[in-house]
């Protein structure tokens, strides 16, 4: 594997270590390239002397002289011989002429030739040298005279000879001499000269010496290093071929060099099917996951970042898609750049993660169906209630005999609680799904915590307490914030502390906190019964009662602190308590609030009702008289609204159609406008549209969009359109007094919408027949109105309820149309039963989904049964 | 004067003797002049008696040489004149393995065939264009081109530069 095998230094060799061999191998080097250097001189100085000696040894200057020199000694003999046989008669002249001239020649060698320069220097040889040559001269007119005075000659010759023997002798010798010495000298210098080769041989030989030592020691570091280096290989090879991940080392281009053994587990391919293909060819799902590699390997490239993992669909030799995570780490490896990838297969994990959040999906589905549950159960708790406590409110027109007034009344505060109780828990339920949202609008303090105190005061009455609010430090009458919230949350506060409370005080304190004054302390402070230290934690608990007979008794569900504290949050505030038993209570509510320059404010909040200070303050006074533009196209919703209304003495313009409305709504002004929404020739939408365009009288009257349930997304539309506000179908009477009110000039309750229609079908057996609604239809109702519009109803639920039971033109596109009016009508004469089913065939038609046929074939015996309890109810 | 006629009488003396021998090819004319020179041996080319015997102007007629070279025995940068010794052994067609020259004092030396086979010895008769005396180491002196290269610097070449040179015998 070329990254390991190339990979730096062992990391067991340590820094240190590797430095001190580096430092001593750079050390050897040196010494190494020292001896050589030394070495190469000594060989170079011993050439030259050797050369030099070879030179002189192999020419010679001269030859064999001492054999030359005593050549002279035998020649001069042979002369005297010469001159004695000649003498003597046995030689003859010329004999004696050719010995002299040879004996002549040598002289003249002697005298004149370079190899005896250095004998011509000496005294020794040239004193006898001039003696002979003087001699030979002298003897020349002899020998190169005539014979006769040659051969008279002879005896004087013989005479001069034998006087030249001794500077003959002389000259030998001393020829021999200085070549004897010459010769010793010459030794003498060869043997130096051997010397010094033999010394610098010697020194070669150390040189030799210690660069075989350098050498070794050389060759020893680096067998080391090739040791260490074959560890580290083999260490990375084992993590390589070990390694639980697959390890994927490719060139620039991707294509594969290394494959470990888990790669190959996890691919399937065989390493030497796998080198040399390209691995996102063969690793890779498809071009996303490439082009996903792709860009993780320019952020990589490009920030430098933090070494990261990706997720990609890898694929593997059969086939099999899976997900993996991915590293990838780019190594330059000299000149090479290669990459190395780390990959997991992550499907195990994945389908963990998956049952995982299948479960936790699971566990919040049924979660928020049982939350659903119970907000649905706690809104449809709500209409029958608020047909009760509508036909009560209705009663009190009539006058009754006292004790008739009195059980009413009773029923009234009965009904007024529960409806609180219902409202309590569909506030939580709310709030569990996230549907709470806080208001920001100006308030007054003053009017809210009056308001607090005259909802509570009936209370506080029962139980012989006295009541007030007092400012502490600054008083900031004007405030922006969420003023039906902070109401809720302070009535819950002292109706909790009224309940615990006989005879004693309660008292709310107001006070600006911080010298900004952006937050607000309320304190209710009472002198009740106290709680317990170890139960003060609990009590802003859900369905949290201290003492469950006496909650019984007082009608709490133990919901309110819960949900005072949720709204705290809500509002960025938090809420506690501090308290000792017998002594009293202090709970107190801190929150941040923005308070604005007094005038800014107008009006009041008094008239301002939440759900839980509607129960106590008791019923809203109308408003009015207003003038009310009522658009409505079926007949039987639009008599109900119209007798709700005017029953407060509204005056009603009635139109049957979106068209119809625009017209009224061009000629006249109008105080309000009620538009339906689902209607013939032109519905609500466009034709609140229209009266904001069309610049007629009542162009910026407030619409109030009316509506049997409407889906989020609608409410949207409905604001689009022009409508602020929406109020469900069945219309409820306080609903409708609320909104109006809400609507009027001053009137600061503008705010939120109402509760929002529910699109779920109700999941609840409901009743067949509201037997409180058909009780306010008839109580607002005379009766041949109601059979007249009972005929109405039945004529046109036959002949839809047959049309959809036989499933007859379910494509047409006025059906939706024709359901929606249905629905409305058996709404408002309490058909519970048949409106959810025709409201969940609308909303499917709305959404397009397929309609469920066998739900439709039940839909004639529900009418019919419907019909028959109705028609027994009303003509009652 | 005296030392040709010695040399003259030396070369009858020798003639003589060959003419005594059996009879052979003589295609060598005979010397007019003194005799200096007298080959004997193993050779193809005689003028009686079994040697080659030559006077001055034999020599020059197988062609001048000139070598101009110092010697150990000489001042200056003499140019010696004569006829290459390879020449000489050509002319007389010399068919041994070994060659004796011997001088007047009767110092002999051996010349082997590498030195005669090709061009390197001259048998030198003249010194700086002027005939060698036997005082001079004349009539004949064996000279080698001791300048050319450092081969003709030895003892040995030395040793067989013979000079008074006046016979030579090929074995």
């Amino acid at each position: 594997m070329p990254a390991a095998s190339s990979s730096p230094a062992s990391p067991a060799a340590g820094p240190g270590r590797s430095r001190a061999a580096i430092a001593a191998s750079r050390r050897g080097v040196a010494v190494t390239i020292t001896a050589l250097a030394v070495c190469f001189a000594l060989i170079v100085g011993m050439a030259w002397i050797l050369l030099q000696e070879i030179d002189a040894i192999s020419t010679a200057k001269s030859d064999n002289v001492q054999w030359t020199i005593a050549q002279a000694d035998v020649e001069f003999l042979r002369l005297r011989l010469a001159i004695e046989g000649a003498e003597a008669g046995r030689d003859t002249l010329d004999e004696l002429r050719r010995d002299f001239d040879v004996f002549y020649s040598r002289i003249q060698t002697f005298a004149q030739g370079q190899s005896f320069e250095l004998l011509r220097a000496r005294e020794a040889f040239e004193t006898p040298r001039r003696k002979v040559s003087a001699f030979l001269d002298g003897a020349l007119p002899l020998i190169d005279g005539s014979d006769a005075a040659l051969r008279a000659g002879l005896p004087q010759l013989a005479r001069q000879a034998e006087a030249a023997a001794v500077p003959v002798h002389d000259l030998a010798l001393a020829g021999l001499m200085a070549f004897a010495e010459k010769t010793d000298i010459r030794r003498g210098q060869v043997v130096n000269k051997l010397l010094v080769v033999t010394g610098l041989l010697l020194l070669l030989v150390a040189g030799l010496v210690m660069l075989a030592a350098a050498f070794r020691r050389v060759a020893g570091l680096a067998e080391a290093r090739a040791r260490e280096v074959q560890a580290s290989a083999t260490r990375m090879r084992s993590i390589v071929e070990t390694s639980i991940d697959a390890i994927v080392l490719t060139t620039r281009d991707g294509t594969i060099r290394e494959f470990n053994p888990a790669a190959e587990r996890i691919f399937g391919y065989r390493p030497e099917e796998a080198i040399g293909a390209r691995a996102p060819e063969i690793l890779l799902r498809d071009d996303r996951a490439r082009a996903a590699l792709a860009s993780y390997l320019r952020r990589r490239d490009g920030g430098a970042g933090p070494r990261g993992l990706i997720e990609l669909t890898a694929v593997d030799r059969s086939g099999r898609s899976f997900p993996a995570e991915v590293a990838v780490d780019r190594v330059t490896i000299g000149e090479d750049e290669v990459f190395v990838a780390f990959i997991r297969d992550i499907s195990h994990r994945k389908a963990a993660e998956e049952n995982l959040t299948d479960a936790r999906d699971r566990a919040l589905a049924s979660e928020r169906a049982k939350a659903d549950f119970l907000a649905v159960m706690s809104h449809e708790m709500r209409t029958p209630l608020n047909g009760l406590l509508g036909s009560m409110q209705l009663m009190r027109d009539v006058e009754m005999p006292p004790r008739q007034s009195e059980l009413l009344g009773r029923m009234q505060a009965s009904g007024q609680l529960l409806l609180g109780l219902v409202n309590d828990v569909l506030d939580l339920s709310k709030y569990e799904a996230g549907k709470l949202e806080v208001e920001h609008r100006s308030f007054r303090l003053t009017a809210l915590l009056d308001g607090v105190v005259e909802t509570t005061a009936a209370l506080a009455g029962e139980r012989r307490n006295e009541l007030e609010w007092v400012w502490v430090g600054r008083r900031i009458d004007a405030a922006i914030g969420d003023p039906r919230r902070l109401k809720q949350v302070l009535i819950n506060l002292v109706g909790n502390a009224l309940k615990f409370t006989w005879g004693g005080t309660v008292t709310i304190e107001v006070e600006w906190l911080g010298r900004k004054g952006a937050e607000i302390e309320f304190r209710v402070i009472d002198t009740g019964i106290g709680i317990a230290p170890e139960d003060q934690d609990r009590i802003f608990s859900d369905f949290e009662t201290l003492d469950s007979s006496y909650s019984r008794q007082s009608g709490g569900t133990g919901l309110g602190l819960g949900i005072s504290r949720r709204l705290a949050h809500l509002m960025g505030g938090e809420i506690g308590v501090e308290s000792e038993l017998g002594e009293g209570s202090l709970f107190w509510l801190r929150l941040p609030l923005d308070h604005v320059a007094e005038g800014a404010v107008a009006g009041t909040v008094a008239g301002d009702g939440g759900p839980a200070g509607r129960g106590v303050a008791g019923p809203r006074a109308p408003v009015g008289p207003l003038e009310v533009l009522l658009v409505e196209d079926n007949e039987i919703n639009r008599a109900i609204a119209r007798e709700m209304l005017e029953a407060d003495g509204h005056v009603v313009t009635e139109a049957a159609d979106g068209r119809a409305g625009v017209d009224w709504a061009r000629l006249k002004r109008f105080d309000v406008i009620l538009m339906d929404i689902s209607m013939p020739v032109m519905d609500g939408h466009e034709a609140a549209r229209q009266i904001r365009l069309n610049g007629g009288a009542s162009v910026d009257v407030p619409i109030i969009a009316v509506t049997a349930h409407a889906l989020p997304e609608e409410i949207a539309r409905y604001q689009a359109a022009g409508m602020e506000r929406h109020v469900s179908k069945p219309l409820d009477r306080e609903d409708l007094r609320n909104e109006l009110a809400a609507l009027m000039p001053g009137a600061p309750g503008a705010g939120t919408v109402p509760d929002e229609g529910r699109t779920a079908p109700p999941e609840v057996r409901l009743p067949l027949i509201d037997d409180a609604r058909i009780a306010a239809l008839c109580e607002i109702l005379p009766r041949p109105e109601r059979l007249r519009l009972l005929d109405m109803l039945v004529a046109e639920a036959d002949a839809l309820v047959a049309r959809l039971g036989e499933g007859r033109d379910l494509g047409d596109t006025d059906l939706r149309g024709d359901v929606h009016h249905l629905a409305g009508s058996a709404g408002n004469f309490g058909l519970s039963a048949l409106r959810a089913e025709l409201v969940e065939i609308e909303t499917a038609l709305k959404r397009g989904q397929p309609l469920d046929r066998q739900r439709l074939r039940r839909l004639p015996a529900l009418w019919s049964d419907s019909v028959t309890g109705l028609r027994r109810r009303c003509a009652a | 004067m005296r030392r040709f006629l010695a040399a003259l009488c030396l070369g009858l003396g020798l003639a003589a003797t060959g003419l005594s021998g059996p009879a052979r090819a003589a295609d060598l004319p005979e010397p007019t002049g003194p005799v200096i020179l007298v080959v004997s041996g193993k050779i193809g080319v005689t003028n009686g008696a079994g040697t080659a015997r030559f006077d001055r102007a034999m020599l020059e007629g197988l062609g001048i040489t000139k070598i101009r070279t110092s010697t150990i025995w000489t001042e200056g940068t003499p140019t010696f004149t004569g006829v290459s010794l390879h020449r000489l052994m050509e002319a007389v067609k010399a068919d041994g393995t070994n060659l004796k020259a011997i001088a007047l004092n009767d110092y002999t030396v051996e010349i082997p065939p590498e030195d005669w086979q090709k061009d390197a010895a001259l048998i030198a008769f003249q010194r700086d264009g002027k005939d060698m005396s036997v005082r001079d180491k004349g009539p004949l002196w064996i000279i080698y081109p001791y300048d050319s290269a450092p081969r003709f610097q030895s003892e040995l070449t030395y040793a067989r530069s013979i000079w008074q040179l006046h016979r030579l015998r090929v074995e």
